[in-house]
C-alpha cells in the first residue's frame, strides 16, 4: 500500500487517471501574512485538485499551512498570488456579495467548536443556511439528515443541552442540508473524545458514501485522516505528500516521512 | 436572520430589559407629557363647551396684537344693550370671569393657588345647575361650585370670604351649583356671584368679558353672528359663533401651554439623547462580544445586509419594547408631572387622563428611531467582521482610537462651540436662540464623547489613585478594568455626563441668578418692607396702597407694576415698568445715567425713562410712539435715562412710565410689588405687626417681607425652578445609572473566565464584588468630572452676554462637590447588582467557559 510514498515524488501530484471529475481546482497559490522581514509565506505555491465525491485529508504539522490551504479554498481567505476555481467558478473573480452567497450555495463548513448559534434549537441550527437564504428544506432530506445525525427527540434541544459529539453532528448535517458542492470541515473532531470522534468520522464518511457528498477535512489526528479517501500532507506552504489515506499506521507513516 | 434576532432577545430577557430602560425614560417623558397637556387641554374645552352650551354667539374684545401675552382688556358692558337689539337676538347678556381667593370661615383657602369667580348670566345662557340652595340674586350673595361645597361640608347659610379687587369681603353662601355636570370648573373651586359683584371682585365695574347671545327661533347662529358683527361695526370687538369661540378658546389655550409642554418635551429629548449613547454602547458591547455568532452566520452564507438587518432589528424590536414600556410609563408619569408644575405655580386641571392617537405614534415611533439610529454605527460594525474570524480565537479585538476619530472629535467639539457662540451672540432671541444653544450643546457633547476615550486612560489614573490607595489590589484591577477598553468606558461614562453637565450648568447659572438678585435689592431697595402675593406669581390689589398708607409710622407706600407694548417698527414687545413717581425714590435708589430722582416729578402725562437694557442710544427728548396692550397707541417724551439693567436691577431693562399712563393706557391696574418706607422714628416691630394685621384682615392673599425675606423669597422662587429642572434631569442620570448596569453586566459576562480565574487562585467574593464597584465608581466619576468641566464651561459661556446686565457668576462649591459625590454613589449602587453577579461565579464553571 505505501507504493510510491517518496515525499519529493508526489510533490506536485498529478491527478490520477481514474479520477472523478474535480470540484476545487488550485493553481499556483501563494499566501503571505505580514510584511517586510516579518512576512510568513503560509502557502509558497500549491496546486491541486479536489474530486467530486471523495472525502480529503488534508494534514501537516502546525504552520505547514494547511488551514490557509483550507480558507483560500472556501473563500474565506484570498490569496497573495494563484487561483481558486470551486465549482467552475474562480473566486478571485467574485465580490462580496457573490462570495457570499457562493459559501451559502455550495460550501459547507464545519469547525472545531462554536458551531451552533447557542439561542436556537438543534433543528434550527441544522436548517440555518437555508433560512440565511430564504428557503425551506425538502422534508425527505431533512428527514434522512436528521436520521443520519441521531437527533431523534433532540431536534427542539438547545446547544447547551446536547453533548460536544452530538452538537458537533449537528454541525456535520448543517453543512450538508444545502447539499453543497464541497464541505469543509477544520478540525471537526479537535474537541471531542474518540467515541464522539468516530461517530462524527462516520458520518461525514456516510456523507461521501451515501449521500455523494465531498469532503475536505484538515486533521492533525492519523486516526481521524484514516477515514478519508485521500491524504494531502503539506509541509513548509508546499505539498510534501498527495496519496491514498489507508490505515491509521499508514498515515503515521507518511507523517513520519514527512516529517524526516 | 429574524429567528436569530428574536431568539438572541428572548434568551436574554434580562439584558433586552436593561437595554430597553435606557430609552423608555425618555419616552416616558415625552408620552407623560402629551398625555398631561392633552388632558389639560380636554380639561379646558370641556369648559369652554359646556359655558358655550346655550350660547349660540359670543361677543369677544378683540386682539390687538399677536405680539402681546395677555388678554385683552375687557369691553365696556353698554354694549350689551347694542347686542340686545340687535335683530334676531332673543337674549344676550355679558359675563366676566377671573381670579380670586375663596377662604372659609376659618380664613382658609379653598382649593389650591386657584380659585375662580365666574359671574350669573340669565336663563338659558347661564351654565349652572344649582343642586343645593339657589343662585344668588343680591350683591353679597354667593354660590359655589359643588365639590368645594361638599370637601368643605359647607352649608347653605355660612359665610364665605372673597378676595378680590377689593380686598377681603364676606358672602352670604346661598347656593351649590355644578357646571354644566361637572362638579368643579375645569378643576378648580369657583364662586358664582351676580355680574356687579364680579365685576368689583375682578376689578371691572362697568366692564364684561364676554357677550353671549342666543338667538331668537329660527335664526341659524351663523346668520345671527354675521347682524351682531354688522352692527358692532367699529368696535375693537370679534364676533364668532359659541362653537367658534370655544374652539378659540381652546387653541388660545394650547399655545399657552405650549411652552411647558416644549420645555417638557426637552427634557425628554434629553434623557433620549443619553439613553442614545447606553444603546450604542450596549450594542458595540454585544456586537464584539458576538462577533464569533456573526463570523458563523457570514460563513453560513449570510450576507452583509443580512447581517447589518439583524442587528438593526434587534434594536428596532428593543426600541418597540422600550417604546410601550414608554407609553405605559408616560400615563403614570402625567401626574407626576402634573405635580412638578404646580410646584412652580402652574395649576392645572385634571380629567381621565386623554392618550391620543398623535401620543401613542410619536412614542413608538421616537423609541424605535433613536433605538435604532444609535444602533447603526455597531450594526455597520457587525456587518464588517469576516466570516474567517469564525475559524480564529482571541476575538475580542481592541478598539483603537484612530487619528481621524480624534480630529473628528476635535472638530464636532469646535462646530458646537462656534454654534453656542453664535447662540449666545448672533443676537438671535427666544426660541431660535435656544434652539441653536441646544444644538451646540449637543454637539459638543457628541464631540466631547468622541473624544472621552483618550481621557479615559488620564482621568481613571487621577480618580483611580486614591481608590487603589484604599482598595489595594481590588483598586488596582479595578482601575486596569475601567482602562482596558477606554471607548466603552468613555461612552459609559458620557451618558453619565451629559446629566452632570446640565446639572452643573444650572445649578452654576441659578447661583449667579441668586447672587445678581441679592445684590440687586442690597443696593436698590431702600424701603423698610414689600408687599407680596402670598404664592408668589399673582399681583396685589390696588387698594391695598390706600390702605398701608393709612396705617401710622408708614411714610410711604409705591407701587410696581408691568405691562408690554410695540415700540415703534419692533414686532416684538417691549416691557413696560409701572412706578408712582411721588414715592419711589423713598423707597427705592435709582441707578441714574442721566437724570436725578427730581426728574421724576417730571414725568406727567408724557415723560418716560428709558434704561441702557432696553437702548443705549436714546437720548433726552426722544419720542417713544407705541401699541399698548389696550389698543392705544400713544407717544412719550424721554425724560430721564438709567443705568438700571447694568445692575440686574428690579427696572432694568425696559421702559419706566408712572403708574396712572400704566392703568390709563395699558389697562394695567394691578401692582406687582408694594414697597414701603417707615417714617423717622416710627417703631419699626409695631408698625409692621400694624401693617400685618391690617394685611391679615383685609389682603389675606399677602404679606409681608423685610430685605433679607425678599431676598430669600427670590432665592426661593429660583430654586423652585431649579429644583423642578433637576428632577427633570434625573431622570437622563437614572438613563445614564442604567447605563452603567449594562455596561459592568456586559463586561463581567466577558470576563467570566478571567473572574473564575481570579477566583480559583484565591480572590473571595467579596474582592469580586470591590473590584466591581470601583470600577463602576471609577466610570462615574470620570462622567461626573468631564461633566462638571462642560457644565462650568457652559455656565461661564451663557454668562458673557448676562454680564453687561449685571449677571455676576458664582460657583456654588458645595453643590458641584455633592454632584461628585452623588455619581460615585450612583456609581456605587449601579454596580451592586453586576457585582453580585460576579461574585457568585462558579469557579470551574467559569473556566471551562468560552
Amino acid at each position: 500500500m505505501l507504493q510510491g510514498m517518496s515525499t519529493d515524488t508526489f510533490a506536485q501530484a498529478d491527478v490520477p487517471a481514474t479520477a472523478a471529475p474535480t470540484i476545487v481546482a488550485v493553481a499556483g497559490l501563494h499566501r503571505r501574512y505580514g510584511e517586510g522581514a516579518a512576512a510568513v509565506d503560509a502557502l509558497a505555491g500549491v496546486d491541486v485538485a479536489i474530486h467530486r465525491g471523495e472525502f480529503t485529508a488534508i494534514m501537516g504539522a502546525s504552520g505547514s499551512g494547511k488551514s490557509t490551504l483550507m480558507h483560500l479554498m472556501a473563500g474565506l481567505d484570498t490569496p497573495t498570488s494563484g487561483t481558486v476555481t470551486l465549482d467552475g467558478v474562480r473566486l478571485d473573480e467574485l465580490d462580496d456579495r457573490r462570495l457570499t452567497e457562493l459559501r451559502r450555495d455550495k460550501v459547507g463548513f464545519i469547525f472545531q467548536a462554536f458551531n451552533l448559534l447557542p439561542v436556537l434549537t438543534a433543528e434550527e441550527n441544522l436548517v440555518l443556511p437555508l433560512t440565511i437564504a430564504g428557503r425551506k428544506a425538502d422534508p425527505a432530506w431533512l428527514e434522512s439528515l436528521v436520521q443520519a445525525v441521531g437527533l431523534g427527540d433532540r431536534r427542539t434541544h438547545r446547544p447547551s443541552e446536547m453533548s460536544g459529539g452530538q452538537q458537533q453532528r449537528v454541525a456535520v448535517a448543517r453543512a450538508l442540508v444545502t447539499r453543497p458542492a464541497v464541505v469543509f470541515a477544520d478540525e471537526p473532531t479537535g474537541n471531542l473524545d474518540s467515541v464522539a470522534s468516530t461517530d462524527v468520522l462516520a458520518l461525514l464518511r456516510r456523507a461521501v458514501d451515501d449521500f455523494e457528498q465531498t469532503v475536505v477535512m484538515v486533521t492533525h489526528d492519523a486516526a481521524s485522516a484514516s477515514y478519508a479517501d485521500r491524504l494531502i500532507v503539506l509541509a513548509d506552504g508546499r505539498i510534501a505528500h498527495d496519496g491514498p489515506a489507508g490505515t491509521t499506521e499508514e498515515v503515521i507513516d507518511v507523517m513520519k516521512a514527512v516529517a524526516s | 436572520m429574524r429567528q436569530v434576532a428574536l431568539r438572541g432577545l428572548r434568551a436574554r430577557p434580562l439584558r433586552t430589559i436593561l437595554t430597553a430602560m435606557s430609552v423608555v425614560l425618555g419616552v416616558a417623558m415625552i408620552a407623560g407629557t402629551y398625555v398631561l397637556t392633552d388632558t389639560i387641554n380636554k380639561s379646558f374645552s370641556e369648559v369652554f363647551s359646556q359655558a358655550n352650551a346655550g350660547t349660540d354667539v359670543v361677543v369677544a374684545p378683540q386682539k390687538v396684537d399677536k405680539a402681546f401675552d395677555g388678554d385683552p382688556p375687557p369691553l365696556d358692558d353698554r354694549l350689551v344693550a347694542r347686542v340686545r337689539g340687535v335683530d334676531g337676538v332673543r337674549e344676550a347678556a355679558g359675563s366676566i370671569q377671573g381670579d380670586i381667593s375663596i377662604r372659609n370661615a376659618k380664613g382658609a383657602r379653598i382649593g389650591g393657588n386657584t380659585d375662580l369667580v365666574l359671574s350669573l348670566q340669565p336663563k338659558p345662557l347661564d351654565p349652572f345647575k344649582f343642586v343645593a340652595g339657589r343662585a344668588p340674586r343680591a350683591a353679597d350673595e354667593v354660590a359655589l361650585s359643588s365639590k368645594a361645597f361638599g370637601d368643605e361640608h359647607l352649608k347653605v347659610g355660612d359665610t364665605l370670604t372673597l378676595v378680590g379687587n377689593e380686598g377681603a369681603r364676606h358672602y352670604k353662601l346661598v347656593g351649590s351649583a355644578t357646571f354644566g355636570d361637572v362638579d368643579t370648573v375645569a378643576g378648580y373651586p369657583a364662586a358664582i356671584v351676580t355680574l356687579p359683584t364680579a365685576q368689583a371682585l375682578t376689578g371691572n365695574v362697568g366692564k364684561v368679558g364676554t357677550i353671549s347671545v342666543v338667538a331668537a327661533d329660527g335664526v341659524a347662529p351663523e346668520r345671527l353672528r354675521a347682524s351682531v358683527a354688522d352692527a358692532l361695526g367699529g368696535e375693537k370687538v370679534e364676533v364668532r359663533t359659541g362653537a367658534q369661540d370655544a374652539a378659540q378658546q381652546t387653541k388660545d389655550l394650547e399655545k399657552n401651554f405650549s411652552f411647558s409642554r416644549t420645555a417638557l418635551l426637552v427634557f425628554g429629548a434629553i434623557a433620549l439623547f443619553v439613553g442614545a449613547f447606553v444603546i450604542y454602547n450596549t450594542f458595540t458591547i454585544t456586537v464584539a462580544q458576538r462577533t464569533r455568532e456573526l463570523a458563523l452566520l457570514r460563513t453560513l452564507g449570510a450576507s452583509r445586509r443580512q447581517v447589518l438587518r439583524s442587528v438593526v432589528m434587534e434594536a428596532g424590536l428593543i426600541g418597540l419594547l422600550a417604546s410601550v414600556l414608554g407609553l405605559i410609563g408616560g400615563l403614570l408619569l402625567a401626574p407626576a408631572l402634573r405635580g412638578l408644575l404646580k410646584i412652580i405655580g402652574a395649576d392645572l386641571p385634571a380629567t381621565a387622563s386623554v392618550v391620543a392617537l398623535r401620543t401613542i405614534i410619536v412614542s413608538l415611533l421616537v423609541g424605535v428611531v433613536v433605538t435604532v439610529i444609535a444602533s447603526i454605527v455597531p450594526a455597520l460594525r457587525a456587518t464588517r467582521i469576516a466570516p474567517i474570524v469564525a475559524l480564529r480565537d482571541g476575538l475580542t479585538a481592541q478598539t483603537t482610537v484612530s487619528r481621524k476619530r480624534i480630529i473628528f472629535a476635535a472638530l464636532l467639539s469646535l462646530v458646537g462651540g462656534g454654534v453656542l457662540a453664535y447662540g449666545l451672540f448672533g443676537g438671535a432671541s427666544g426660541t431660535g436662540a435656544a434652539a441653536t444653544l441646544g444644538g451646540g450643546a449637543v454637539l459638543v457633547f457628541l464631540g466631547v464623547a468622541l473624544f472621552s476615550p483618550q481621557l479615559v486612560r488620564p482621568l481613571a489614573w487621577v480618580v483611580g489613585a486614591p481608590l487603589q490607595r484604599f482598595g489595594g489590589v481590588s483598586g488596582r484591577l479595578a482601575r486596569e478594568n475601567a482602562t482596558r477598553n477606554p471607548a466603552r468606558t468613555a461612552v459609559t461614562a458620557a451618558a453619565l455626563m451629559v446629566g452632570v453637565a446640565l446639572v452643573a450648568f444650572v445649578s452654576i447659572f441659578a447661583a449667579g441668578l441668586r447672587g445678581s438678585i441679592d445684590g440687586a435689592v442690597d443696593r436698590a431697595f431702600t424701603g423698610n418692607l414689600s408687599i407680596v402675593d402670598k404664592s408668589g406669581f399673582g399681583d396685589t390689589p390696588p387698594a391695598l396702597v390706600g390702605a398701608v398708607g393709612q396705617v401710622p409710622g408708614v411714610k410711604a407706600v409705591s407701587a410696581l407694576r408691568f405691562s408690554e407694548a410695540k415700540v415703534g417698527r419692533k414686532t416684538s414687545t417691549s416691557s413696560i415698568i409701572g412706578i408712582d413717581p411721588a414715592t419711589l425714590a423713598q423707597t427705592y435708589k435709582l441707578k441714574w445715567k442721566q437724570g436725578s430722582d427730581a426728574t421724576l416729578a417730571t414725568l406727567g402725562g408724557d415723560g418716560v425713562l428709558v434704561d441702557t437694557g432696553y437702548s443705549k442710544h436714546a437720548k433726552i427728548g426722544d419720542r417713544l410712539t407705541m401699541l399698548t396692550p389696550a389698543g392705544k397707541r400713544v407717544t412719550y417724551v424721554v425724560k430721564g435715562l438709567l443705568d438700571e439693567g447694568s445692575d440686574f436691577g428690579l427696572l432694568g431693562g425696559g421702559l419706566v412710565l408712572p403708574n396712572a399712563r400704566l392703568a390709563a393706557d395699558f389697562d394695567a391696574k394691578d401692582n406687582s410689588f408694594v414697597f414701603l418706607s417707615y417714617a423717622a422714628g416710627a417703631p419699626a416691630t409695631a408698625t409692621r405687626a400694624a401693617i400685618d394685621n391690617l394685611l391679615k384682615q383685609r389682603f389675606p392673599d399677602t404679606e409681608t417681607q423685610d430685605r433679607e425675606q425678599v431676598k430669600k423669597a427670590q432665592a426661593g422662587q429660583i430654586n423652585q425652578l431649579l429644583y423642578l429642572i433637576y428632577a427633570l434631569l434625573a431622570l437622563s442620570i437614572i438613563v445614564a445609572f442604567f447605563g452603567i448596569v449594562n455596561t459592568l453586566a456586559l463586561s463581567i459576562f466577558e470576563r467570566t473566565r478571567e473572574l473564575g480565574m481570579l477566583r480559583a487562585i484565591g480572590t473571595s467574593r467579596r474582592q469580586v464584588k470591590r473590584i466591581v464597584r470601583l470600577e463602576a465608581v471609577i466610570t462615574s466619576l470620570i462622567g461626573a468630572l468631564l461633566g462638571l468641566v462642560l457644565g462650568v464651561a457652559f455656565a461661564v459661556a451663557i454668562s458673557q452676554p448676562l454680564k453687561k446686565e449685571g449677571f455676576t457668576l458664582t460657583f456654588p462649591v458645595t453643590t458641584l462637590l455633592l454632584l461628585l459625590l452623588a455619581a460615585a454613589a450612583a456609581g456605587t449602587i449601579a454596580s451592586l447588582w453586576p457585582a453580585r453577579r460576579a461574585a457568585r461565579l462558579d469557579v470551574l464553571r467559569a473556566l471551562a467557559y468560552e
